[in-house]
């Protein structure tokens, strides 16, 4: 193939001069800024520290819609175990309903709440018949919202309890501890 | 240039010192690590208050029953009618041995649109407690003293748990292994009666 010349280019041959203006920066402010690459690669460097630092590969126990955890303090790191929660008037274990408190909450009175109950003794045995010579460890962590009455908690407390489950933790929002 | 130390490859056949790093993968790579780090971001720690239940276990007919002296426990008491004071009550199994009430304050704040219950006073008057009548105070000793709570069934969940964290607020040094650990000094049992 021959070799031509090389026509009429942008910038050189066409006159777009307002374009070549525009780029280079003649008269007026250009399109174009300068970024210093030392500062840049720093900036994304501790973005990429403090992420890190801050990340947990373990996940988050997911919170029901609808429940407000209270804060505390002195809190302790959640561990893997049966999720308990009270959204609304409902009772959910790991996500499938367990009975409801109104019962609990017409008679205001504590009462075993029985579907929870036989849900919770279920997953003990699944527990046990996988793991047989095993100690069962008996953990639950209860996810309630904080305007829940004492009566609704302390009916599921003592259902947990008699279900096998005699070590409950409450799940709240950890806090920075202030100065008292 | 003169006194300057020159990094660069030179003339002869050894490798040069420094090496150029590809400054457009480079970014890429970081860029993609802050969008991943920032995706699986989690900014609320979820965290757990223990409170275990005390329930009576299935009969051992096998097992010989020992006498054992029962503990000295720590009761804390929010049943007043009038929500104005609470009741801290050291019991050794059914004797009273030292009983003290504490003027309820409730600190009710506002973070995150959440409301949080605190009770200085109460942790204050707790701490001061267990100094002068808690059993398990020594480093070595890997038993906790143990407080039971008492509510009626009216109070808000955001109160048990204010007073569950002021219980947990008093801390003594504990012996893990061989480095000593600030650790709660108490276990608490959240009472269903």
């Amino acid at each position: 193939m021959p070799v031509h010349n090389p026509g009429r280019r942008l910038m050189h041959g066409v006159p777009l001069r307002f374009v070549r203006k525009k780029v280079l920066g003649f008269g007026s402010r250009s399109v174009a800024a300068n970024l210093s690459l030392t500062s840049m690669i720093d900036f994304l460097i501790v973005t990429v520290v403090f992420l890190l630092m801050t990340f947990s590969a373990s996940g988050e126990t997911p919170v029901q819609k609808g429940v407000n955890l209270p804060k505390a303090e002195n809190a302790l790191d959640m561990i893997d175990a049966p999720l308990v929660a009270v959204a609304g008037s409902q009772i959910l274990v790991d996500g499938a309903p367990a009975g409801n408190t109104r019962a609990i909450e017409d008679s205001k009175r504590l009462q075993r709440v029985d579907e929870l109950y036989n849900l919770l003794k279920g997953k003990r045995e699944t527990w046990k018949q996988a793991r047989p010579g095993k100690e069962f460890p008996g953990v639950v962590v209860l996810q309630i919202d904080q305007k829940v009455p004492a009566v609704v908690v302390k009916s599921v407390f003592q259902t947990a309890a008699f279900a096998g489950y005699p070590n409950v933790s409450f799940m709240v929002n950890a806090i920075p501890k202030s100065e008292h | 240039m003169a006194g300057g130390i020159s990094v660069e490859g030179g003339s002869g056949s050894r490798r040069a010192v420094d090496s150029e790093i590809n400054m457009i993968p480079m970014i890429d790579l970081l860029m993609v690590t802050i969008s991943f780090l920032l995706i699986t971001a989690v900014w609320s720690h979820m965290a757990r208050l223990n409170a275990d239940a005390q329930v009576p276990g299935p009969p051992r007919p096998d097992e010989e029953i020992t006498k054992v002296e029962p503990e000295k426990q720590l009761h804390v008491e929010m049943r007043d009618q009038d929500k104005s004071k609470f009741t801290l009550v050291w019991k050794q199994g059914a004797t009273v041995v030292n009983s003290i009430d504490v003027p309820r304050k409730d600190q009710v704040s506002m973070e995150s649109n959440i409301e949080v219950v605190r009770y200085p006073e109460l942790a204050a008057k707790i701490s001061e407690e267990w100094k002068n009548v808690g059993s398990h105070r020594d480093p070595t000793d890997p038993k906790l003293d143990q407080a039971v709570l008492h509510t009626d069934n009216d109070t808000p969940y955001s109160n048990i748990i204010g007073v569950i964290d002021a219980v947990y607020q008093t801390h003594r040094p504990r012996n893990l292994g061989s480095k000593t650990e600030p650790v709660s000094a108490f276990n608490v049992t959240f009472s269903v009666n």
